[in-house]
């Protein structure tokens, strides 16, 4: 059987695309209104991330009902790359976690909230490594196993298959960026390599789909070669997003501890001004960041 | 030199020199990385973006630098950037650190990469060897610069006063 449309958001049939698509604006308006909420009662809350969830909602909601240009599995790969990559990091860059913590009042909703984000069981999915390995071994699992045909015209299959790319890469952004409030914070080490060893299965996955397409599927040569290097560039583009935003961070906690030590008279020696000494001894400027 | 130690009723800024020289190698490996990718795989399509001989050691090496490439361009720009913010560059060997950065990567993917682990040739239905000699020499010479700003770069910290 030749396999024209593994997707049902292709091809028309399934629900779970509108679903998700209709839930996800939802949650669009719903931000843009908390965010309205905060700046009204004086809070700061910088426009940009109003701009970044919408954007992420939009391009969503777009790739889970469209019909997406390029040959079958082309198509196949656009949605992946936005599902489960670039709509993720733009969802994630605008803090829903933190908006949805201070628009709460305080009570039983945003108790069970605070209780659910700092439970242990979420703590340890929060683990950087082992979010990557949810996502990136779910990615090898559906192109390395029969599970990507298996999932064509079973449209329960699917929408677990394809709940779980969203949620798995909304998962694995989260933990990456740590841009939230959560009960355990990992330093930039961990998510660094953790982005590194991710971003290398991603890489080694999208270049051998490029000679052998995923089991029991028949793809023309020119489609999976499409496929193929979009994955593996498109790839490399959230992966220098998602490098810029640690950096980022790295950056703006290494100046606040210059400034700090700037300010401060160093604590062992003469001060500012003092014996010719430099006042100020570099501290490790170590890649702990938060 | 734009980062001399400050007057004295400032907080002094420490020049790095070795810190630097690594910064600068960074960049430098990096940028010759994403120069090989985009002027010899999309622009002259010599490379070829798949090579069916690449054994599947090689297919796992590539992946792993071509992800190290980019990670290490963008921590290599805001490190430099820390750098200046601190007045701590020493430009001479950041400069020096970006031509052996840049050779260094030549070699080792003119060695390493295309005979070694033969991931792909840099070009196809041709004679290799003359394109081979000229990709190592290249590599070789940004090298040999490289170190020779390196000792120059040292010496001139050497001649200036202490402190820095």
């Amino acid at each position: 059987m030749t396999l024209t449309a593994v997707h049902p958001g292709h091809t028309g049939t399934g629900l779970f695309g509108p679903a998700v698509a209709a839930l996800v604006l939802t949650a669009a308006l719903a931000y843009l209104a908390a965010a309205t909420r905060l700046r009204r009662r004086g809070d700061a809350w910088p426009r940009h991330r109003d701009a970044s969830f919408t954007a992420g909602a939009v391009v969503l909601g777009y790739a889970l009902i469209a019909s997406l240009p390029g040959g079958p599995f082309t198509a196949h790969m656009v949605q992946h790359l936005v599902v489960a990559m670039a709509a993720p990091l733009l969802l994630v860059l605008a803090r829903p976690l933190t908006l949805t913590l201070r628009v709460l009042p305080p009570g039983p909703v945003r108790r069970g909230l605070l209780t659910v984000a700092h439970s242990r069981p979420v703590a340890w999915l929060l683990f950087p490594p082992l979010a990557a390995l949810l996502d990136i071994g779910g990615l090898w699992l559906l192109h390395r196993t029969g599970l990507l045909a298996a999932g064509h015209g079973r449209p329960l299959l699917d929408a677990v298959i394809r709940g779980h790319v969203l949620a798995a890469g909304l998962l694995f952004t989260f933990t990456v960026c740590q841009l939230d409030p959560v009960r355990r914070r990992w330093g930039l080490a961990w998510r660094g390599t953790t982005l590194l060893a991710a971003g290398w299965a991603h890489a080694v996955l999208a270049k051998s789909l490029y000679a052998t397409p995923p089991p029991g599927t028949t793809f023309t040569d020119g489609d999976l070669h499409t496929a193929s290097q979009l994955m593996y560039y498109g790839g490399d583009l959230v992966e220098i997003a998602l490098a810029t935003v640690l950096a980022a961070q790295w950056y703006a906690a290494t100046g606040r501890a210059y400034r700090r030590d700037r300010l401060l008279p160093h604590p062992g020696g003469a001060g500012a001004g003092g014996d010719g000494r430099p006042g100020l001894t570099p501290r490790k400027w170590s890649a702990s960041g938060g | 030199m734009s980062s001399e130690p400050a007057t004295p009723d400032r907080t002094a800024d420490r020049v790095e020199p070795g810190r630097s020289l690594a910064v600068g190698a960074l960049i430098g490996a990096a940028v010759m990385a994403a120069v090989d990718e985009i002027v010899f795989h999309q622009i002259l399509h010599w490379h070829h973006f798949y090579d069916r001989s690449t054994p599947g050691i090689g297919l796992l090496s590539d992946g792993l630098l071509h992800t190290a490439e980019l990670i290490a361009l963008v921590a290599g720009f805001f490190l430099f950037a820390d750098l200046r913010r601190r007045h701590a560059l020493a430009p001479a060997h950041a400069r020096a650190g970006l031509f052996l950065g840049l050779g260094a990567f030549q070699l080792f993917d003119g060695i390493v990469d295309h005979k070694l682990l033969r991931l792909h040739q840099i070009r196809y239905g041709v004679d290799v060897t003359p394109y081979d000699w000229a990709w190592n020499i290249a590599g070789l010479v940004l090298l040999l610069a490289g170190i020779a700003l390196t000792v120059r770069a040292g010496r001139l910290a050497g001649t200036r006063p202490a402190g820095s």
